[in-house]
């Protein structure tokens, strides 16, 4: 009974220390924040009221928000996978911009009624996306390459691969590399235009936020309550036990990767079919960062990369509106988020030398106490 | 005779555990003091403290009559205090004389090294101690043994009249527990004082002239072991009556369910640590694998679990062909395994208790309905494991991280044999383990057998191969030097054994 009350209360103070240094971080970002913003000449509270205000104030703030959230909740639920089965998914971002022009060009490229046109496009960005993590998962299993490497390179190589395909084989129109618009057929409805604008004016928050929280449902799913869900999560925690335990090692990394990638790619189809509606070379980078970002922030677990990538979603919405309405460099505001997130990883840190700590300090407990009443 | 060492009300408290509570000890110069005690029961504490490692929270220690303040470990070191850890602190590439003299080595004109006073001074005092030892040898080439001997002379190289020895035994041979038993007499008698930390009762039996007993991180009893008998210290460690051997009735032997011909394996570094072993394992009983470790013991499990390659040769379970199969089709067929690397292999040790139950099972009924699990199934299986194999754990969602070492070997336990095996491999099964945990496993590996299992058991304790095995096997260096039933086996023909001796004649020539 001691022993259980012990575990609860350290388990509370767990969660709850955790949620105070997030707490502590931001207030640490406000502040070295603040100091930059007054060496700037500008009123730090009116700026930080204007963020929130920006991302939460009205409708329209938060639509932006959700539409900002929308891509980095896809990058930060595959990097979550990734790292749940344990490697780093840097090419999160080539995954998304290879899905993004595969679904562009399945979009423009195909005529077909919706209800068979849109599933194909967005299974094209998924398939596009998986693809592109293929090559460095098979890399990384035959030939022992680290997947940190060889998913930076493919990012460049998916980079420098759209720019040809926007500037030649799928250009449109001679003045812009980018490619023919996708048909309606194909498009994600915005708000707006399902409201006939009564709804959303002035954002372009679309339907596609119903499909990133359902791919965070299915993938919450899928860890919880599947045998392919088991297995990502003990080959992550342990490859030696997984291996002894009979786990196909090759396999659940291999699949864990795929679909990694391929929800990266279904991300960057969303977003071209939402909001782009065609594919503009380098239309926006850092997606893919970000979504790492997030994930890492979010505990490496599917609600809390899904939290992280709606509060990062709001803080670009909030900055996007100081800009408009304060004419507040935006840069200002992308430095705050730098620190927030600079000092949160930090705190990540800590939570970690803390659980090194309480996993030394258990240990001895249960040695005392425990192994004498055997 | 004068009290060497006195520590008088230690207590020394770690984040959320009392390591020593108000301990009490007192060694008398020139005598070997056992410290005996379970896992976790502040021995080890004690003596980090005694050699300026830990700093206590209350308390005062006495050397040689005199109350002193030990600070630091330097301190300890200058009032003739010194200690030989379980994991030794040598310099592999360096010789015998350069690792003794580490750190305080003799100088010519206050910079260059002395290399012909290090000769020297190490020859000196391991003449003068009956130490055998070629000052020029390197670590990397030297056995275990004599490398425990090259820590005890970088204590008395630095003065020591105190020595501290830290479950020193738990890695030598049978023989060469007796060489340093000697060294331990000679040390004595040269007018040296030993506190021998250990919780094999047999060892304080033999060398101890007093005992200390812990339990809990207080002291228990003290005691002239001449006064006292195993089963009356093992009650003083564990606080309460204990089995200290196996009750276990005759073997009843049914059909060859394993069967190894000719096998040879690789290790890591591709050298062949298997070669050319044959042996079977019937059902319904205990064969053990005895032999230092090293020699081939690793490699021969992995190889029938799958973890490894057999280079060559055949390894069939109930006549069926395991070499081609993978890690869960052999598990299929009905191999079980306690891996010995049970931090490593055996558990995921952040993993909850629950998850770690079921990487046997998770991907079939009734725990996997096609591809998802059922939660609800899962747990009832976690609850009735840990019920069933007395896991102390506040709740099966903890992680394994948070289990003792005894408690997690029995999560192991309960799974590989929760899946009913037809072989039942146990490597090193309670290496580290204290007693009352020591005993538990033992007799669920012969209820293993009593079920009709054939059990493989891999231990480099002499005493448990004898005591669980039916019949007994000897490695050495990746080759069966012997076999023999285990009614009939002796602690020194296997002992020569392991040491490589080939005794002519048969395997009772052996038993002698």
């Amino acid at each position: 009974m001691r022993e259980k009350l012990r575990t609860i209360t350290q388990l509370l103070r767990n969660a709850f220390g955790r949620s105070i240094g997030i707490l502590l971080s931001i207030l640490a970002a406000v502040m070295v924040g603040s100091i930059i913003m007054l060496i700037e000449g500008q009123n730090p509270l009116e700026i930080y009221w204007l963020l929130i205000k920006g991302a939460l104030g009205s409708q329209r703030g938060l639509l932006i928000s959700l539409q900002r959230a929308t891509p980095l909740i896809f990058t930060a639920i595959a990097s979550t996978l990734a790292f749940r089965t344990g490697v780093f998914n840097v090419g999160v971002e080539g995954q998304f911009f290879i899905g993004a022009i595969c679904g562009a060009f399945v979009g423009y490229a195909v005529k077909l009624p919706m209800l068979i046109h849109l599933p194909l496009t967005l299974a094209a960005g998924f398939f596009g996306g998986a693809l592109w993590a293929f090559f460095p998962t098979i890399m990384r299993q035959k030939l022992g390459v680290s997947e940190i490497i060889t998913t930076i390179m493919t990012n460049y190589i998916a980079t420098f691969l759209i720019s040809y395909l926007t500037n030649y084989p799928l250009r449109h129109t001679p003045t812009t590399p980018e490619t023919p618009p996708v048909q309606p057929t194909a498009q994600l409805a915005q708000f707006v235009e399902l409201s006939e604008g009564t709804f959303g004016k002035g954002t372009q928050a679309h339907v596609g936020i119903f499909i990133a929280l359902l791919v965070v449902i299915v993938m919450y799913i899928i860890f919880k309550r599947t045998r392919i869900g088991y297995e990502w999560r003990m080959v992550g925690l342990s490859f030696p036990f997984s291996e002894f335990g009979g786990i196909n090692l090759d396999r659940t990394f291999i699949g864990g990767m795929l679909v990694s990638g391929g929800i990266a790619g279904l991300g960057g189809a969303v977003e071209i079919l939402g909001v782009w509606r065609e594919y503009k070379d380098l239309f926006a980078a850092g997606f893919g960062f970000r979504g790492n970002l997030a994930a890492l922030l979010g505990g490496q677990n599917v609600i809390g990369s899904t939290i992280a990538a709606l509060f990062y979603g709001g803080m670009e919405a909030g900055a996007l509106g100081l800009e408009w309405s304060a004419g507040v460099p935006r840069q200002l505001i992308d430095i705050v988020v730098g620190l927030i997130i600079f000092f949160m990883a930090a705190e990540g840190m800590w939570a970690f030398v803390r659980r090194i700590k309480w996993v030394r300090g258990s240990r001895a407990v249960h040695r005392t106490t425990e192994d004498l009443e055997v | 005779m004068t009290t060497a060492v006195e520590m008088l009300g230690i207590r020394k408290v770690f984040p959320g555990v009392v390591a020593n509570d108000n301990v009490n000890l007192s060694v008398e110069e020139g005598e070997i003091h056992a410290l005996i005690g379970e896992n976790g029961a502040g021995k080890s504490t004690l003596m980090n403290v005694l050699f300026g490692l830990h700093h206590p929270e209350a308390g005062v220690i006495k050397i040689r009559g005199k109350e002193v303040h030990i600070r630091k470990n330097a301190d300890a070191i200058a009032l003739g205090i010194g200690m030989v850890h379980q994991k030794f602190k040598l310099v592999p590439s360096f010789t015998v004389a350069e690792n003794i003299t580490l750190g305080s080595e003799p100088r010519h004109r206050g910079i260059f090294l002395d290399r012909k006073a290090v000769h020297d001074n190490v020859m000196e005092i391991s003449r003068r101690f009956g130490l055998q030892i070629s000052p020029d040898a390197r670590i990397q080439d030297l056995p275990v043994g004599v490398q425990q001997r090259v820590e005890i002379l970088k204590a008395l190289y630095r003065q020591a009249d105190i020595l501290i020895l830290d479950e020193p035994t738990a890695v030598l041979t049978p023989k060469e527990t007796r060489d340093l038993f000697g060294v331990i007499r000679s040390l004595v008698a040269n007018g040296k004082t030993v506190i021998f930390i250990t919780h094999k009762l047999r060892e304080v039996m033999e060398i101890s002239d007093r005992v200390t007993a812990m339990r809990d991180g207080k002291v228990v009893g003290v005691t002239k072991t001449t006064e006292t008998n195993p089963t009356q210290l093992a009650r003083m460690m564990v606080g309460r009556d204990v089995l200290l051997r196996v009750t276990k009735t005759e073997a009843q032997p049914k059909d060859v369910v394993l069967q190894i011909r000719d096998l040879h394996v690789f290790d890591d570094r591709n050298l062949k640590a298997v070669q050319g072993v044959s042996f079977d394992v019937r059902a319904g009983e205990i064969l053990g694998i005895a032999g230092v470790e090293g020699n081939g013991q690793r490699e021969l499990v992995e190889a029938i679990v799958g973890l490894r390659p057999a280079w060559n040769g055949e390894i069939q379970v109930k006549a069926q062909n395991l070499t081609t199969l993978n890690i869960r089709q052999r598990r299929e067929v009905g191999v079980s395994c306690v891996p010995e690397d049970r931090y490593v292999r055996g558990v995921a040790l952040p993993a909850s208790i629950e998850d770690n139950l079921i990487v046997n099972n998770y991907f079939k009924p009734p725990i996997a309905q096609g591809p998802l699990l059922k939660p609800d199934v899962i747990a009832r299986h976690a609850q009735e494991l840990i019920e069933t194999f007395d896991v102390r754990t506040p709740s099966k969602d903890v992680p394994a991280y948070a289990l003792s070492g005894g408690n997690l070997q029995k999560v192991v336990l309960a799974r590989e044999l929760s899946a009913q095996p037809d072989l039942f491999i146990a490597a090193q099964p309670t290496r580290g383990l204290d007693i009352g945990s020591i005993e538990f496993v033992h007799r669920r590996i012969v209820e293993a057998r009593d079920r009709g299992a054939a059990v493989l058991l891999v231990s480099a304790e002499l005493e448990e191969i004898m005591s669980l095995s039916d019949r007994i096997v000897v490695l050495y260096e990746g080759k069966i030097m012997g076999a023999i039933e285990g009614a009939r086996a002796t602690e020194e023909g296997l002992g020569l054994w392991m040491a490589g001796i080939t005794s002519e004649g048969s395997p009772e020539a052996a038993g002698h």
